[in-house]
């Protein structure tokens, strides 16, 4: 046996400074429990308090719905391993199929959102969703994950892509994360998805480190700071922020003229990438005015 | 969620506001409109994080550098902040005390931001051009190495060196400008070269 101490030196060991993770997986109760209640504290004194309450009872169902709902079909390792070589997500959005699970999670997602309180529109959209038939689902489905709504049924399709990112979290949280990888600029590692927003994060081992959020399955994944998400471009960036806000800011790229909200969570922990991207809209007002198109994907924010 | 740009493009011109929304759609739209009317007012800030790298040693500390638009001059950004860049992979995020004080070294007002020259016989500095500059210290550096240029030491061996002058380098420079540093310094006969790279 040689003597030899063959371990690889590691010197952030050194400074106790630890690599940030490249990817977390969402908590698919947890990630929407929270963001009900953040759409409900973010309603208070806002103009957009309907909608935002609203929002909250949306998300509470997405959590509450969950109890006891049947798992979905694990991800077989022959899919893995094929994603994991040709370094693809291992979770395939444009391939997706319903199954049981998902039907299970969807039913019951219209079943609970009827006791929602909410605009007629928006009811005349829910039993229109739920009067569905078959085919007339499955073509809302494929919509939302070609990020092509039409534009005379976008309330429907809120209760389509809720129920989806419902299903899409609990199969990216059975996912390993350690066997995830990137697969290109602005892109989920689980999902293929792109981002709503991103966020600084203030977590104990990546504090000030950037994670962009799928808009799908909820998984975090770690960029690079002061680089365009949309393109990749790091040349031609700068930052859009309300007077005054500090902890929002809209990423704005002259390469390929969109932006990407960015939240600064070492400044506000309780910042959500979803809610406070709906709550945040004004933002969105004011940097469209400079001629910047919006990147970040959010089903509450269809057509901005 | 992006709809077909031209048709929304075209709903927005046509003045329709904004229908086609997920607001408008789930009958929000009121409030929607109000929110857009009540945020009129409020203005911008635009502000910068470039990435740049610590001047100081040769560990090369990856560094954030955050710039706002200046109070003092309208148009201009201005340096507010630096901090340790957390992507990069020598430093994450972490800078040494040096390196973290280094806005004051930006904004320092004996900063030299020009080539300056004190003439002999004077007791102040005036700013002069890069060519001037250059072309002094060429000629400097001639006229020593002409006068103390070594061809062959006391034993009659060729050693063909310049032991007179010596060369400060940068620490923090790639490996592109160290091998065009030893290639100039060297092919000049010069033996005490120091790159400030032993960390």
């Amino acid at each position: 046996m040689s003597r030899v101490d063959t371990t690889q030196p590691d010197p952030s060991v050194i400074g106790n400074i630890p690599i940030p993770p490249f990817a977390r997986l969402p908590d698919p109760v947890q990630i929407f429990t929270d963001r009900s209640a953040r759409f409900a504290a973010l309603a208070e004194g806002h103009d957009l308090a309907p909608y935002l309450n609203f929002l909250s009872g949306l998300c509470g169902v997405q959590a509450s719905i969950q109890d006891g709902l049947p798992d979905p079909a694990p991800i077989d390792a022959e899919t893995l391993a094929r994603a994991r070589e040709h370094r693809m997500p291992p979770l395939d959005r444009v391939a997706f199929k319903a199954d049981s699970a998902f039907e299970a999670a969807f039913q019951r997602l219209l079943d609970a959102a009827v006791g929602l309180e909410m605009p007629s529109p928006a009811r005349a959209a829910l039993l229109r969703v739920t009067a569905a038939d078959a085919a007339g689902r499955e073509a809302m489905l494929q919509n939302v994950l070609a990020e092509a709504i039409p534009f005379e049924a976008v309330a429907e399709h809120i209760f389509v892509a809720a129920a989806l990112q419902v299903h899409f979290a609990r199969l990216a949280a059975r996912l390993d994360d350690k066997s995830l990888q990137s697969v290109g600029d602005g892109v989920c590692p689980c999902c293929g998805s792109a981002p709503t927003s991103t966020a600084i994060v203030n977590w104990r081992r990546a504090p000030g480190t950037r994670f962009c959020a799928c808009s799908l399955c909820g998984t975090m994944w770690n960029y690079v700071r002061s680089k365009c998400t949309l393109c990749g471009s790091t040349r031609k960036i700068l930052f859009q922020e309300i007077e005054g806000v500090g902890n929002i800011k809209a990423e704005t790229c002259d390469d390929c003229h969109g932006y990407m909200k960015i939240f600064n969570q070492q400044k506000d922990d309780r910042l959500d990438p979803v809610a406070d991207d709906v709550a945040s809209l004004g933002l969105d007002l004011l940097v469209r005015e400079l001629g910047f198109r919006r990147g970040g994907i959010n089903p509450f924010l269809i057509g901005y | 969620m992006n709809m077909e740009l031209s048709r929304r493009s075209f709903m927005l011109g046509a003045g329709a506001g904004l229908a086609g929304t997920s607001l408008g759609a789930l009958g929000f739209g009121e409030i929607e409109a109000a929110h857009a009317l009540s945020i009129r007012p409020f203005k911008l800030a635009q502000t910068k994080e470039v990435r740049s790298q610590c001047p100081y040693c040769a560990v090369c500390c990856g560094m954030m550098i955050f710039a706002a638009e200046s109070k003092v001059e309208k148009g201009k950004m201005e340096v507010t902040h630096i901090e340790g860049d957390v992507d990069h992979p020598v430093n994450r995020g972490t800078l040494c005390p040096k390196g973290a004080g280094a806005i004051d070294y930006i904004k320092s007002k004996s900063r030299v931001k020009y080539p300056m020259y004190r003439k002999p016989g004077t007791n102040s500095f005036e700013r002069v051009s890069w060519d001037f500059a250059m072309e002094r210290i060429a000629k400097l550096m001639k006229e020593d190495r002409d006068a103390n240029w070594v061809e062959k030491n006391r034993d009659g061996v060729t050693v063909n060196r310049w032991l007179t002058t010596a060369f400060l380098a940068g620490s923090s420079v790639a490996n592109e400008g160290g091998w065009a540093t030893f290639k100039v310094s060297r092919g000049l006969g010069l033996l005490q070269i120091e790159n400030q790279a032993r960390i």
